[in-house]
């Protein structure tokens, strides 16, 4: 791409000489509370002490994949209850009970909070990738790395960070939800893709995988109804309501349905997704619904911008 | 493999061992245009624009061990702030457009008080008008007058081609000529 020699002025603006605007001192004062915030609750150490003693505790176990002594380990801290365990090792198993939370340290990438009654197994912990495998319960993970470096396989799902903060749940079915607080995660399961931005969420179902992601604030109606499209052979119905009740940033459901409906409703689904944010110069409409690839990426791009 | 200056890169080995002064000297080198860019890309709302540079450095403290000088620094940075304004305004639709474009008032360095007010005003009409430009031409916008980014910089930034960057300044100037235009009558 050749530039420009000569970039246009903003009005009376020159390139680089917008003026700065000094960035209040509290700015810092907030970052630096942040960074002497406690990162380990306030312990109770009687109260942990005794749910010790009551076996009450995380324990790790314990499956040796294996067997290296010098495996790679990743820290792990008690945030509640009792912990017994210090790290945890690739091919060890993490689980918490009813009452316990801790904290892994992923590498130098970020950190991963296990909620109660949740079973976690590092997988693989190398420089190409960071992967834990989630049986059941629930994690909140806060990651910033190059797109695909962590992944978190569920029974349903494989949830891909592409740089970003999540919260993902599952039972042991593989029935659970994800929530994106910052960034993007893709949510994928044999060749089905589900791309999830800040403020959305994506249901998984087990033996379908992914559903189709969902604004948090989506119409309560919407999200009913792509419950029943995805998980319950809604059909025509299902998508009538979607359709009548997608705003301008529910075009990231419309977007994941294109390639979802039937050939019948897709016609539909584009024509709605048109309404509501017009096509941007570049899109070929008829390159969309043949569900071109790379045509469906730029208009994905695009739209994300409404998202 | 792009090697930052000197200086910078020091500075960033200390970070890595966990020097809190070494951060805040990177703090301290960025926080304005940091904070710049967030104000004019939500509409003047300061408290928007301090979240998001509070959230871009810690975001960029933890992840700092992982920047291995493989893109110019400044580009990552650039990246964490596009990132985390988008992010922003993802979960707080309802804040745009929710501020006056008032808080321009302390523009740094001004030479004369005379100066400082012209340039003041003129922030006022550039922002008003940058504001009312969709998020996806705004931020292009953004990154080439405030930093003078190349293309090449700015698609790392904004994570697309060059040839979109192109596309969505060529019409960001058109939109903006217009807006200015009006702004002037």
């Amino acid at each position: 791409m050749n530039e420009p020699q000569e970039k246009p002025p903003i009005g009376p603006i020159e390139p680089g000489q917008l003026p700065l605007v000094q960035a209040p001192d509290k700015i810092w004062k907030s970052i630096e509370a942040a960074l002497d915030a406690e990162p380990v609750r306030p312990k109770r150490f009687w109260l942990a002490w005794a749910l010790a003693a009551a076996s009450v505790a995380v324990v790790a176990a314990i499956s040796w994949y294996v067997t290296v002594p010098s495996s790679p380990a990743w820290p792990v801290s008690r945030l509640e209850g009792s912990a017994s365990v210090d790290q945890i090792k690739v091919g060890e198993w993490l689980q918490t009970d009813g009452s316990s939370r801790a904290r892994i340290t992923v590498g130098d990438i970020g950190v991963v909070d296990v909620e109660p009654n949740t079973r976690v197994r590092l997988v693989a912990a190398s420089s190409t990738e960071h992967r834990l495998t989630l049986a059941r319960g629930e994690i909140s993970a806060v990651v910033t790395a190059p797109p695909r470096l962590f992944l978190v396989d569920t029974p349903a799902s494989t949830a891909v960070d592409l740089g970003c903060a999540y919260k993902i749940k599952t039972d042991e079915s593989g029935d659970g939800v994800l929530r994106v607080t910052s960034g993007w995660v893709s949510l994928e399961w044999k060749g089905r893709e589900s791309l999830v931005p800040a403020g959305a969420d994506c249901r998984t179902r087990a033996k379908t995988g992914p559903g189709t992601p969902y604004f948090a604030d989506a119409p309560e109606a919407l999200q009913q109804a792509l419950a029943e499209f995805d998980f319950r052979s809604g059909g025509a119905d299902a998508v009538n309501t979607i359709l009548s009740q997608a705003r301008v940033r529910d075009t990231l459901t419309l977007w994941h349905l294109l390639s979802r409906v039937d050939a019948a409703d897709r016609l539909r689904v584009f024509d709605r997704m048109v309404e509501l944010a017009p096509l941007p110069a570049g899109v070929s409409r008829e390159k969309a619904l043949q569900l071109d690839p790379a045509t469906l990426k730029s208009w994905r791009e695009e739209l994300a911008w409404k998202w | 493999m792009v090697v930052s200056d000197p200086d910078t890169i020091e500075i960033i080995e200390a970070c890595r061992r966990g020097d809190r002064e070494a951060f805040r000297a990177l703090y301290e080198a960025h926080k304005d245009k940091v904070y710049s860019i967030a104000l004019y890309f939500f509409h003047g709302d300061t408290a928007a624009a301090g979240d998001a540079t509070q959230q871009a450095f810690l975001k960029l403290l933890t992840s700092i061990k992982s920047f291995h000088g493989d893109s110019e620094f400044s580009t990552w940075l650039h990246r964490l702030v596009v990132n985390t304004c988008l992010d922003g305004t993802r979960k707080s639709k309802s804040r745009e457009r929710s501020a006056e474009p008032a808080e321009l008032a302390r523009i740094a360095d001004p030479a004369s008080p005379d100066e400082a007010l012209s340039r003041r005003q003129t922030a006022s009409r550039v922002q008003a008008a940058l504001s009312s430009l969709p998020p996806k031409l705004r931020m292009p916008i953004l990154l080439r007058y405030f930093e003078d980014l190349s293309y090449a910089e700015m698609a790392q930034a904004l994570q697309c081609s060059a040839g979109t960057v192109a596309s969505r300044l060529s019409q960001g100037h058109k939109l903006l000529a217009q807006k200015l235009e009006k702004l002037r009558r």
